[in-house]
């Protein structure tokens, strides 16, 4: 493959959009993390709750996108708080070390996958075709980008900006920073940490079933979707665990590398070009872009 | 201002265990509506995990609190509701944030619009405070921490301010400094618990005192009485500010 200038800018493009949604998946995971300082692998599981979900009030039930999206959200937000509650809280309870929700959450995380697989089956769908745009807008010079792109980075940015406003604008959003920080001052301050830690896994679950809706739009949707959130703890470790502005860089990086591999060496090497970023990264800033040093964290 | 008579906290035989070390084995302390009571002891004698009891940060094996005469919620975010606020071992200031963030966040439990008449207060007692608001709290010195860490506290208008050794690391000067506006923070009205292993400058700003000691009472008294007790004097006093008596 040759370069040309017109592949570059379209797989600019491809890559923002697809940063964009690992963006949405990674800054879900680094909440979460940046709270209870563990990583939590059932991310890709809610991921796929929103995707099936988006999936069967779309084609079951026959609800428009927007209903079916608000629905989908709402269940992964709700199945991320579940979570929380049976499977992490009673082991935060018994024990400050947090390996063991790291266990319990890979656990949680094929749990629901068999979840998909025996109830409805493990074969691959795709969201129907009505449902989202599906044109592709020539942007002269042989530049191409689908429509289901253009949205899911708008889509992307917009639910990000919101967060930001929901966590530089709010109480409780000033409380969830807080927290970030310091855990029990947090508590000390009045705020009510349990509420706390089920608001943040909902608007981590709300957040990757935005993804996970997005990732069914531009590949396909099955029950081992949400592996696809390994690609964002990258993006997350990359720019620093638990730094949110960390998440979006890390994840905008990976989508550049991925899309523009793809345009310019070999789609199959995408995965090998991502991985050979994150050690290299790694060597030279182990804490990442944002990431606070060991010393730093209290 | 001294105290009314009237029991404002009251810790009845408060027991805690960390696994098999017992950290309190009987505590009982009671603060008046408007006194300052210290609570002194060297180091591990249980005087954090006392606050901590009172706060609902650890679990008590036994005994009650109660405020007001009516038991305490093992919530913290309730108790600091009811009007407890603690200014925590070691600052604990959100280092990220803001000092009007963390002036902020010590108001969670405060109506917005009440919060701008907290902040001018806070701002009259600290004015230090009021030229850093937009400066990051990790870049603070030790003293504006522990100034920013118990502005913080008073954000949530307690009827009982908890301090755990406010003194921790700080010259004397800046001690004698916070001290001072200790005093003129309960003037106003706040009753005041404090723990601390000054025990000098402790018995010098509060009414009446507990020592304790492995988790027990060793003594409790009016301060003036016990900074002239030869044994107080001996064990907590001997070496010029008491630092390092333990
Ligand atoms: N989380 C914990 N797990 C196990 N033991 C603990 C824990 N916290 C405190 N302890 C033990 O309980 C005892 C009392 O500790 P505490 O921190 O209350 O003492 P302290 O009087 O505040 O001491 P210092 O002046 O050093 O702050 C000590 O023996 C300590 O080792
Ligand atoms: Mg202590």
């Amino acid at each position: 493959m040759s370069f040309s200038l017109s592949t570059l800018i379209q797989q600019i493009i491809n890559g923002l959009s697809l940063g964009s949604v690992y963006a949405l998946i990674a800054v879900g995971y680094s909440l979460v993390y940046s709270i209870l300082l563990f990583s939590n692998f059932a991310h890709g599981g809610f991921l796929v709750v929103g995707g099936y979900a988006c999936y069967f009030l779309l084609t079951q039930w026959g609800y428009n996108t927007a209903v079916s999206m608000a629905g989908a959200l709402a269940a992964s937000g709700l199945v991320a708080v579940l979570t929380e509650r049976l499977a992490y809280k009673p082991i935060r309870e018994r024990t400050p070390i947090t390996l063991y929700l790291l266990i319990a959450s890979m656990g949680v995380n094929i749990v629901i996958e068999n979840i998909f697989v025996v109830t409805v089956g493990g074969r691959i769908r795709a969201l129907p075709q009505s449902t989202f745009p599906t044109g592709v807008f020539e942007l002269g010079g042989g530049v191409t980008v689908s429509a289901s792109d253009i949205l899911s980075l708008v889509v992307a940015a917009v639910f990000l900006v919101l967060l930001q406003l929901f966590l530089t604008r709010t109480r409780w959003g000033l409380a969830i920073r807080a927290a970030a920080c310091d855990l029990r001052t947090a508590g000390l301050m009045g705020v009510n940490v349990t509420f706390l830690i089920a608001l943040v896994f909902f608007v981590a679950g709300l957040l990757a079933a935005v993804g996970g809706i997005f990732l069914s739009v531009r590949y396909s949707l099955y029950p081992q979707l949400g592996s696809i959130t390994t690609k964002a703890f990258i993006a997350a470790v990359i720019g620093g665990l638990g730094s949110l502005p960390g998440a979006v860089l890390g994840s905008l990086i990976l989508g550049l590398a991925e899309m523009l591999t793809a345009g310019f060496i070999s789609s199959q090497m995408r995965d090998l070009v991502v991985y050979s970023l994150l050690v290299l990264i790694l060597l030279v800033r182990p804490a990442g872009f944002f990431g606070r040093t060991a010393g730093e964290k209290i | 201002m001294a105290g009314t008579g009237k029991s404002l906290l009251e810790a009845r035989d408060l027991r805690v265990n960390y696994g098999a070390i017992t950290a309190l084995s009987g505590f009982s302390l009671s603060l008046m509506e408007g006194e300052i009571v210290s609570v002194i002891g060297a180091n591990g004698a249980g005087k954090s995990t006392f606050m901590n009891a009172l706060m609902g940060m650890v679990k008590l094996a036994g005994g009650t609190i109660l405020l007001d005469g009516c038991p305490l919620s093992t919530r913290t975010w309730k108790a600091v509701q009811c009007g407890l606020a603690l200014v925590p071992e070691g600052r604990r200031v959100f280092a990220p944030l803001t000092v009007e963030e963390n002036l902020r966040i010590g108001a969670f439990t405060r109506r917005e619009a009440d919060i701008q008449e907290d902040l001018d207060w806070v701002f009259s007692l600290f004015p230090r405070l009021k030229e850093r608001l937009g400066q990051y709290a990790g870049t603070l010195s030790g003293g504006e921490q522990q100034m920013l860490a118990i502005a913080r506290a008073l954000m949530a208008r307690p009827r009982v301010l908890l301090l755990d050794e406010p003194s921790l690391g700080l010259a004397p000067i800046v001690i004698r400094d916070i001290f001072k506006e200790l005093r003129r923070i309960n003037e106003q009205g706040v009753s005041i618990l404090l723990v601390e292993q000054n025990a000098k400058q402790a018995l010098l700003l509060s009414h009446r005192a507990y020592v304790l000691q492995t988790g027990r009472l060793l003594k409790e008294g009016n301060s003036k009485d016990l900074l002239q007790d030869p044994d107080i004097r001996a064990a907590y006093l001997g070496q010029g500010a008491g630092r390092g008596a333990a």
